[in-house]
């Protein structure tokens, strides 16, 4: 959206460049669309003589509300995958409830509006992508015509035509994250859970997950997911929940959270030597403090996936170059992805100056 | 074969047991489902209440219940059931469990060479041997499937993306039992194929030729060559071409004569029987000629066993006592005899001839005649007139089949014109309503004949071998079919090699039933016979024998006596409320005799089958169901 426009970046949506309509959506949640919501919800492991072991989950009180992606996050044994095993029924809570869609998260009836992907793939590998597929199509009673549709867009989306008469125990870690990714939206569902929905992928798979992740967000579906990637966590949730040992330390809006209150930004491109000293100069005139005034750098992940695209598109140049920033040739396949410009507005900077 | 009281037992007789209704499977089947619920109440409402408090651990177990009812019974999708089978299927299938068929093949070509075709009962030692080694491997491979799977979904966490869909415990539960089942039958069907072939092919042989033919009459008698350590004799009328030879090892053989006098000598045949038997009502007489309940017992086989059939009522004490029912002999020489009472006997059943097997023993006091064989008689009479054909003599041929068959027609002296006539076995032996009796007496005094009611019975049909082969394998299916459903069950709330172990006990429990009845019955009538099993044990130490009083003194006595009490009537009751193996395994043993395993026997099995495939599937779904399946 703004690709090469000035913009003053103290506006709520940095980070969420979706288009406003969904913003719109989400701010106006009331109570009716809370898909998610746990009360007091706590889980205390025990072993096998009732001793406590862990107190994994303490009095957990979020709501996810309908269309917004909620990201969970926090360090190993925090508690987000206890609280997703909560909410699926996996486990039962020691104390508290969570309510999906408004019934008992033990009842199986849910399930019918859910896809899950769990931590690591766990599907059979004894089957090919097409069985697993099928099978779990089988699962939701769907008819022989509507599974053998649904199989055929998920092994599309996912990417795996060429590769489904494979079993599942030849595949790469990669390629079994995307068959546990299909499985999970076998049944179209409302709410999605994904548990670490971006390790063992590469970095075209992140970005593909990104994307994926967005573009179900804009169909209207509901996602929680819990990671340990910030990154991803950032570019993609609209409100987090920051977990640790087991205790809510932090909920709330994305932007909101990481805006930095007191510090400006400002992206510009085509400056000139004498431009950038006369905005040095109205800055000390107000009284401000320039913090830092230079030529940004491209991201590692930018930097790869330019590589990459420019692989596929002439397969065999090697790509040699000086700086990323004399690179103009990269930057326009980039901007030609409209992938890649809806998910992030920091791919575009690439290249551009900062002042 | 000897069959037991129960195996006469129509289906019906089974269920309800007229006039011992305590002795009934329907009530043994109420009480275990009621047990099951009160005791599955119980512990679901202790373990819930140690998780949530005594308060709300009852409307735990009481949501449970709605949710059985109201939503997982009805909700139960035949198509999801199919589903998760399919894959319990593909999955034994991909672990390459058919290479049990080609073990099974294998041990077939190896049991080639160690099966002995020369043997006096060839056909009985291929058969058994054959049903045997399908039972013992298809019972092994069932329980591995079915205790291994579902813990190793459980680890493999392969189960959240199954239970994280709209899947039920019910269809779980179902899904698999159904998968492994299929997996069995699939395994089934070409072992049975294979064992069919292996019997056929084994018992099949050759007579090359005749070593000896005399025509007397037209009329040729003659012996074939020994073979296989057997050889016939055989009989070709004037005129004919054709002709049988006598049975030997249960089989015969058609001998051809050609037109430059040689002779061919055909394929055995008439070794793999399925008789229909029909038996009779018995009633024994002692010397002086008065009834009695038995004959008499010439050893000690009768005083264990058969308490299985007594059901409930011999473990709560009402029915006492073993109900073995062994060979009771008749005296030769006197006036005592067994007479048989047979029902049903009518020109439809028997058109041409009434054909009956003896299968009897006989018990000698001294050595006598070893060459000739203990003489008997058989009398045919009409309960109602009187009437009786001359007494038939015949020579005991023990341990086997005896073929034989009653004329329609016997000639009659009347004494008034003094002329033969040529009368009808049904207008005078047989009476209005279709009784016939046959009297068995020993003829050699001081020599004993035993029998039981299933040593002589009229064979008015006969069914094909390969029919009771397949109602033979039938019956492994059925118990292949109960301990997979044990195996399921106990998987859902233990870990494999533990579930592989409980369901492996319960079946050598359930083998060992009867020697745990006759234990407590010892112990109830205070019978010394090795006792429980700290006595044995203690006996074993002190090498005491079995029949003397245990020599330990006072309260240490005590002790051992009332330990040995406790452990054996717990024994007893889960060993009653065990599925009885050994009865399904024994339909191998009718296979084996050449008869048609009963029609009955076999519905009993299939009806307490899934009797208990139904309690193992309301266990395993509550504990499914109760189970934190990612903990």
């Amino acid at each position: 959206m703004d690709t090469d426009s000035t913009a003053v970046a103290d506006s709520a949506d940095e980070n969420t460049p979706a288009g406003a309509a969904p913003v719109a959506a989400r701010s106006s949640a009331t109570g009716s669309d809370v898909v998610i919501e746990t009360r007091n919800l706590s889980k205390i492991y025990k072993d096998f003589w009732g001793r406590k072991k862990v107190h994994a989950l303490k009095s957990l009180d979020i709501e996810v509300r309908k269309g917004e992606i909620f990201g969970l996050l926090g360090p190993n044994g925090s508690g987000k995958s206890t609280t997703i095993k909560l909410i699926l029924g996996l486990l039962f809570p020691t104390s508290g409830r969570v309510l999906v869609f408004d019934k008992d998260a033990t009842e199986t009836k849910k399930n019918e509006q859910i896809g899950y992907l769990p931590e690591e793939s766990y599907l059979y590998q004894f089957l090919n992508a097409e069985e697993t597929l099928d099978f779990y199509g089988r699962l939701f009673d769907m008819s022989g015509r509507q599974r053998k549709q649904r199989v055929e867009e998920l092994l599309t989306l996912v990417g795996l035509q060429g590769a489904r008469h494979r079993q599942l125990r030849e595949y790469s870690k990669g390629m079994r994250r995307r068959v546990g990714l299909a499985q999970a939206l076998i049944n179209d569902p409302d709410l999605i859970l994904l548990d670490e929905p971006t390790t063992g992928l590469d970095p075209i798979g992140i970005r593909e997950m990104k994307d994926l992740i967005l573009a179900l967000r804009d169909q209207g579906k509901t996602i929680l997911l819990c990671s340990h990637q910030l990154g991803d966590v950032q570019d993609v949730c609209d409100r987090v929940a920051i977990l640790h040992q087991g205790e809510l330390k932090e909920l709330g809006r994305v932007t909101d959270l990481l805006k930095v209150q007191d510090v400006t930004e400002v992206h510009a491109s085509g400056l000139s030597e004498e431009a950038k000293n006369e905005i040095r100069e109205v800055i000390a005139r107000h009284g401000a403090d320039l913090k830092s005034m230079d030529n940004p750098t491209a991201t590692m992940e930018d930097l790869f996936l330019n590589i990459v695209r420019e692989s596929e598109a002439r397969p065999g140049a090697r790509r040699v170059s000086a700086t990323a920033s004399e690179e103009p040739a990269a930057d326009e396949p980039a901007a030609d992805e409209p992938a890649a410009d809806a998910s992030a507005a920091d791919g575009s900077q690439a290249g551009s100056d900062k002042s | 074969m000897n069959l037991q009281p129960d195996d006469f037992w129509t289906f019906s007789e089974w269920l309800f047991r007229p006039g011992a209704f305590l002795e009934s499977a329907f009530l043994q089947g109420v009480v275990l489902i009621v047990l099951a619920i009160v005791l599955g109440l119980l512990v679901g409402y202790v373990i819930s209440a140690a998780r949530y408090g005594p308060g709300e651990g009852f409307y735990a177990v009481a949501r449970a219940i709605r949710d059985l009812l109201r939503t997982d019974l009805p909700g139960t999708s035949p198509s999801r059931i199919v589903a998760l089978a399919r894959l319990a299927f593909k999955e034994a299938i991909r672990r390459r469990v058919l290479f049990v068929v080609g073990l099974f093949v294998v041990i077939l070509l190896l049991a080639g060479w160690f099966l002995n075709p020369e043997s006096d009962d060839p056909a009985r030692l291929y058969i058994s041997f054959v049903l045997t080694a399908t039972n013992y491997l298809v019972l092994a491979l069932a329980l591995f499937i079915s205790a291994f799977s579902l813990p190793q979904d459980i680890e493999n966490r392969t189960i959240y993306t199954i239970v994280t869909k709209p899947v039920r415990a019910t269809e779980i539960v179902l899904g698999r039992m159904l998968g492994f089942v299929a997996v069995g039958t699939v395994m089934l069907i070409p072992m049975g194929l294979a064992s069919y072939i292996f019997v056929d092919r084994g018992l099949d042989h050759t007579h090359y030729g005749v070593v000896e033919a005399n025509e007397i009459d037209g009329r040729i008698v003659g012996k074939t060559d020994r073979v296989r350590k057997h050889q016939h004799t055989f009989t070709i009328e004037a005129g004919e071409t054709q002709g049988l030879t006598n049975f030997v090892r249960g089989h015969r053989h058609v001998v051809t004569r050609h037109d430059d006098g040689s002779f061919t000598i055909g394929p055995p045949t008439g070794q793999l029987r399925a008789r229909i038997p029909s038996y009779g009502e018995i009633q024994f007489y002692d010397r002086n000629g008065d009834p009695k309940d038995s004959g008499i017992d010439v050893g000690a086989e009768r005083l264990a066993g058969g308490y299985g059939s007594a059901g409930i009522s011999r473990l709560i004490g009402v029915a006492k006592g073993n109900r073995k029912l062994e060979h009771s002999y008749v005296e030769g020489g006197t006036l005592g005899m067994a007479e048989f009472t047979f029902d049903d006997v009518t020109r439809q059943r028997f058109p041409d001839k009434i054909p009956f097997d003896l299968s009897i023993r006989a018990y000698r006091s001294f050595k006598g005649d070893i060459e000739s064989g203990i003489r008997g008689s058989l009398t045919f009479k009409n309960p109602d007139t009187g009437f009786s054909l001359t007494p038939k003599q015949f020579t005991v041929e023990e341990y086997q089949i005896d073929e034989r068959e009653l004329p329609l027609t016997f000639e009659w002296l009347n004494k008034e014109t003094g002329e033969v006539e040529t009368r009808n076995v049904f207008d005078h032996v047989v009476t209005e309503d279709g009784r016939m009796q046959i009297l068995l007496k020993c003829l050699d005094s001081s020599q004993y004949l035993g029998v039981t009611k299933s040593g002589l019975y009229l064979r008015p049909a006969e069914s094909s071998f390969a029919w009771n082969l397949t109602k033979a394998y039938g019956s492994i299916w059925l118990q292949m079919t109960m301990i997979i459903a044990f195996g399921v069950m106990f998987s859902t709330f233990l870990s494999g090699p533990v579930a592989m172990v409980a369901t492996a006990v319960c079946v050598l429990l359930g083998f060992s039933a009867e020697s745990i009845y006759d234990t407590r019955h010892f112990i109830d009538s205070n019978i010394e016979r090795g006792g429980g099993p700290i006595e044995s044990l203690v006996r074993l130490v002190k090498q005491d024998a079995m029949t003397t009083q245990l020599d330990v003194e006072g309260v240490a006595n005590t002790l051992i006596k009332s330990a040995d009490a406790v452990i054996v009537y717990t024994m007893d009751a889960v060993a009653t409320a065990l599925p009885n193996l050994p009865r399904m395994v024994s339909t191998a043993e009718y296979a084996a005799s050449g008869i048609d395993i009963f029609n009955a026997v076999l519905a009993r099995h299939t009806v307490a089958t899934f009797g208990y495939c139904l309690l193992a599937f309301l266990i395993s779904y509550f504990f499914l169901k109760a189970r934190e399946i990612a903990a």
